[in-house]
């Protein structure tokens, strides 16, 4: 009886490995749908949610400085926010000062003219959280090369103070 | 008797439509450009609310001595008991505000809660907060920012217009109301400034990038492409005023002017008051700062510092003359301040009183303290109107019970003259004429 056990287990072993070589030697069908390969991220015309004060700062100072604001800063920033009535000159007024800053984390001028595509690219990522369109692209490259006097810091700063920078 | 401001009449409109095409707007010497109906009694108002809650009978009443010399005139003695507990102060220079003007000697905060958030809503809309007022949201009914800037003929700019407070909390949003088609559109800019000029705001805002007209037209014209290509526009539309790009830029180099001044020191003893200077006194001064800047049409300022009276009486008397050294010393910058001397109302009145009943707290003097819990004396205020000779009646008191804390507002829009332009029914008080020639 054991016997006949341990021929079955073998033949089932057997059998197996020949399911398992035949279907390892298939050749992989490629299917073709017809449609282009495409990155996903964040589409401006979804972005519906503006960014609270707290969040504004938090994020604004990431962006710029590359660390996270300490809860006593950001608590000060959100109490000079509260001072002043026109709430879209104190923004302004805050990235103006965080562009200015010793420590801001931006690319120098030399980096932005060596690759404006690359420089425009990673911008529109790192702040707008998204890729520009073509045009978009085109049109900050342009900008940019025809402008000797703009400055990293002049798009990021203009960037940043656009109404798009004030959603997510 | 009915208190709504007489809307314009039908012949009156009429008359105007018809003899506008041909009166046209005129300047003045100064430059200020008017339309022919705007009719003003002076081309400046200054708001003062002596706020906190001050009850007539240490302020007019001078029970325990002259508390107020800068308003009232004389020497500033102090009832003995509390005098030692009393700051030094110097005199203000000049006449006496009564002298130059008209005392409402029994003015009334005639209705609902003595609360300061209620009485400076009252102050500022000209209308009673009988039912349920959020401090979270701006007042149903319209500032008088708002019927000042929506109704003067030309429309004036936020510029203009400025709403200095002591404190934040709720007073924030006294800058503009939700009142359909007023609103922010219409508001004030608000400042208050013993936050924003400060350390903290020297840190985060006193080193911006500078920007040549080049670099700011670039910037402009980058941020427009940006702005075409989102669907969305700027979130502060309803929330917030805005100014025009120009005055923003006016504004934000005032601002870090005033935050390198503050580090520079310049801050430190503006009025030679030494430790006197209190933060009722530091408002007052930011206001005067704002007045040499700007010359606003219409600037409203509060103090609130005599609310200590709540658990020290002594201390709401030696506060109440720091109110007055500073009302005193504001209409000093005033009269010193090229466009607005001669041409500037000031107003001065408390949002509401205290109550008679002291509360069981006794302060090092042994002077009970007091509170406002709407009882008839927390109701009792004043009210001084001071301007120049042949606009403002001089020296006058009004002693007999007139005028109350409603009609501040209309007062405001005759001076300003757009009190015809106000519509009917929105503005229950009336004019104090008996303040002017």
């Amino acid at each position: 009886m054991q016997m006949l056990i341990k021929l079955n287990f073998r033949i089932f072993l057997s059998l197996a490995a020949i399911l398992l070589l035949t279907e390892g030697c298939k050749k992989e069908t490629d299917f073709v749908y017809e449609v282009n390969d495409v990155k996903v991220s964040k589409d401006k015309i979804g972005k519906g949610i503006p960014k609270s004060t707290v969040e504004f700062i938090s994020i604004a100072y990431s962006d710029l400085i590359g660390t996270t604001i300490s809860q006593n800063d950001l608590s000060k920033v959100t109490l000079l926010y509260l001072a002043f009535g026109d709430k879209r000159l104190i923004e302004d007024l805050l990235i103006k000062n965080i562009v200015n800053s010793t420590v801001v984390n931006i690319p120098t001028d030399a980096n932005m003219r060596a690759d404006i595509n690359a420089f425009v690219n990673s911008t529109y990522l790192k702040l707008f959280n998204r890729e520009p369109t073509e045009v978009e692209l085109f049109t900050l490259n342009k900008q940019i090369s025809e402008n000797p006097s703009i400055t990293s810091k002049l798009v990021y700063y203009a960037m940043m103070t656009s109404d798009e920078y004030r959603y997510y | 008797m009915s208190k709504f401001i007489p809307r314009r009449n039908f012949l009156k409109k009429t008359a105007l439509a018809a003899t506008g095409a041909f009166v046209a707007p005129y300047i003045l010497p100064g430059g200020r450009l008017f339309a022919a109906t705007g009719n003003r009694i002076a081309n400046h108002v200054v708001f003062c609310l002596f706020a906190g809650g001050i009850r007539n009978i240490e302020s007019v009443g001078q029970e325990r001595g002259n508390l107020l010399p800068s308003l009232l005139g004389g020497a500033g003695t102090v009832d003995p008991i509390i005098a030692s507990g009393m700051d030094p102060l110097p005199g203000t220079p000049g006449n006496s505000l009564k002298s130059q003007g008209t005392l409402f000697r029994q003015f009334r905060y005639a209705q609902g809660p003595t609360g300061h958030f209620n009485g400076h809503s009252t102050a500022l809309t000209g209308n009673y907060t009988l039912q349920d007022l959020s401090i979270k949201e701006p007042p149903k009914m319209p500032t008088v920012f708002e019927y000042y800037r929506k109704h003067s003929s030309p429309t004036q700019n936020a510029l203009n217009a400025w709403w200095v407070s002591n404190a934040l909390g709720p007073y924030p949003s006294l800058n503009f109301s939700t009142y359909p088609s007023y609103g922010a559109l219409y508001g004030a800019n608000f400042v208050q400034p013993l936050t924003l000029i400060s350390s903290d705001g020297a840190n985060a805002l006193s080193n911006p990038i500078d920007l040549s007209v080049d670099e700011i037209s670039k910037v402009n014209e980058m941020r427009n492409n940006f702005n075409a290509s989102f669907s969305k526009s700027g979130i502060y539309g309803e929330n917030a005023i805005v100014n025009s790009l120009a005055d923003r830029d006016l504004l934000q180099n005032y601002i870090k002017q005033q935050l390198i001044d503050g580090v520079a020191g310049a801050f430190n003893n503006p009025w030679g008051v030494g430790a006197s200077m209190n933060d009722d006194m530091y408002n007052v001064f930011f206001a005067e700062k704002i007045i040499e800047q700007f010359k606003p049409e219409l600037l409203v300022v509060n103090m609130q510092g005599v609310d200590i009276a709540h658990s020290n009486f002594t201390q709401y008397c030696n506060n109440l003359r720091k109110a007055d050294f500073a009302v005193g010393h504001l209409w000093q910058t005033i009269q010193n301040t090229p466009g607005m001397a001669n041409d500037t109302i000031l107003i001065v009145a408390p949002e509401h009183g205290r109550n008679l009943i002291p509360n069981t707290i006794l302060d090092a003097y042994g002077q009970p303290a007091l509170d406002h819990n709407s009882d008839e004396t927390s109701r009792e205020i004043f009210c001084m109107v001071v301007g120049p000779p042949g606009k403002v009646q001089q020296n006058q008191i009004v002693t007999q019970i007139t005028g109350e804390s409603i009609d501040i507002v209309p007062t405001i829009a005759r001076i300003l003259g757009f009190d015809q332009d106000v519509p009917g029914g929105m503005l229950p008080g009336r004019i104090l004429n008996e303040a002017f020639i």
